[in-house]
């Protein structure tokens, strides 16, 4: 087993060299997003933790089985973004979907800064609007809010993850955001 | 599940499967491909263009004053219009699917696909090859003839007072050319307009535009150059 000091210091590119050579380097490579994707699969799929490991899993299993077809030239944690979108998106289709939007304070706060959204006393009556603001949405404008304002990506990472061209993630983060404070401020009787 | 299991479960699943990445040449081999197809797809486009141009040059657009627009419209070669345009979208889908193609929009990569084509089908059309696949495929590929108009037939009428042939004699003012059926017409050119890179000499094809009476003599008004095979009158 790899000692967790050695990997600590590699950066993701040289991880997927190792792994290549040596499985037990690719569990400190997924140990590093493996938390970042459990909640995004949750985020975009409102799946339970316990169906949102099992999707993780296949996605770990999937991209060892095809890390050769990753290339430098990407971001190592946009490839697997994509890995876990697709693999989220084909899971749900055949899953029963479950109400459940996992958000920590910290994205709570960034979306109300995001938006200028007037903070509430009770967080968890935030939680609650935004999620239901969220939900309202179009999958295609929440996809990419949910990676703009939850997981903190750039534009050209949106696009690499969505395989989308980088002008259309920017016209939906527009879209989307106007369509996001029109549907919460519905919910605050504005 | 506990959070923490789960990557060392999916390592277990690896291990105990025995499961081993795919290896590299099979994505080298799925990127060359991808490109290969938007290279046939540009080269395609490129050779289309080059037939439409020289198509194009080449169309008796003069017989717009005698036939109106419905002739015009009769000549534009929509085959190859339709086949650069699904070869574009060819082009566009191909690309997509290339490594980072994705990043870039369907009007961008059209509008860079469009300007390959024009340079490069172009310079085809400059050294000939438009006009040779054209032709190639005319006398070659009976079914392409059901798609494109057909000039041979077109210039095969002398009742509508349209003929073409090949110069078998000439004698001062009086020429003698063989039609497509075999039927040799002495043609008086005195006051005929002879037009564009017309050359009245024995073995030329021309086509003929002027009037037939009832007693079937063909008065001439213009003389022009046929361009191109003439595949169906003796060679």
């Amino acid at each position: 087993m790899v000692n967790h000091e050695y990997c600590i210091n590699k950066t993701d590119n040289e991880l997927v060299e190792l792994s290549l050579d040596n499985p037990d380097h690719f569990l400190c490579l997924i140990r590093r997003y493996e938390s970042k994707l459990l909640y995004y699969i949750m985020r975009i799929s409102k799946l339970s933790r316990e169906d949102a490991g099992d999707i993780l899993q296949d996605v770990f299993v999937k991209v060892y089985y095809n890390l050769n077809e990753f290339d430098k030239d990407l971001k190592f944690s946009s490839w697997i973004y994509r890995i876990t979108h697709n693999q989220t998106v084909s899971e749900i289709r055949k899953k029963v979907v479950r109400p459940t939007i996992p958000f920590e304070k910290e994205d709570i706060d960034r979306f109300e800064d995001a938006f200028n959204i007037e903070k509430e006393i009770d967080n968890s009556f935030d939680k609650e609007k935004i999620d239901e603001a969220l939900s309202k949405l179009d999958k295609k404008y929440r996809e990419v809010l949910v990676l703009r304002f939850l997981d903190e990506k750039d534009y050209v990472e949106i696009s690499d993850i969505l395989k989308k061209p980088i002008s259309t993630v920017g016209n939906l983060i527009l879209r989307g955001k106007k369509l996001f404070k029109e549907e919460y401020e519905k919910l605050n009787g504005k | 599940m506990e959070n923490k299991d789960i990557s060392q479960i999916a390592l277990q699943r690896i291990k105990e499967s025995g499961i081993k990445p795919i290896s590299k040449n099979i994505f080298s081999l799925k990127r060359v491909i991808f490109w290969s197809l938007v290279g046939f797809s540009i080269v395609v486009g490129a050779v289309s263009f080059s037939v439409i141009i020289s198509l194009l040059f080449n169309n008796d657009w003069y017989l717009y004053q005698k036939f109106g627009l419905n002739f015009i419209v009769k000549t534009i070669p929509y085959f190859w219009f339709v086949f650069l345009a699904v070869f574009t979208i060819l082009g566009d889908y191909y690309y997509r699917k290339t490594f980072l193609g994705y990043r870039h929009r369907t009007i961008t990569i059209v509008c860079v696909y469009i300007v390959i084509t024009i340079v490069a089908g172009s310079t085809l059309n400059i050294i000939g090859t438009g006009k040779i696949i054209e032709e190639s495929l005319r006398d070659h590929v009976p079914m392409y003839r059901g798609f494109i108009f057909d000039k041979d037939e077109f210039w095969s009428h002398p009742e509508n007072g349209l003929l073409s042939g090949k110069i078998i004699g000439i004698k001062e003012n009086l020429i003698q050319i063989i039609d497509s059926n075999g039927i040799i017409w002495i043609i008086d050119i005195d006051s005929a307009f002879v037009g564009g890179r017309a050359q009245i000499k024995i073995g030329e094809t021309i086509k003929i535009i002027g009037d037939i009476d009832e007693n079937n003599i063909f008065t001439v008004e213009q003389v022009r150059p046929w361009i191109g095979n003439k595949n169906n009158i003796m060679r």
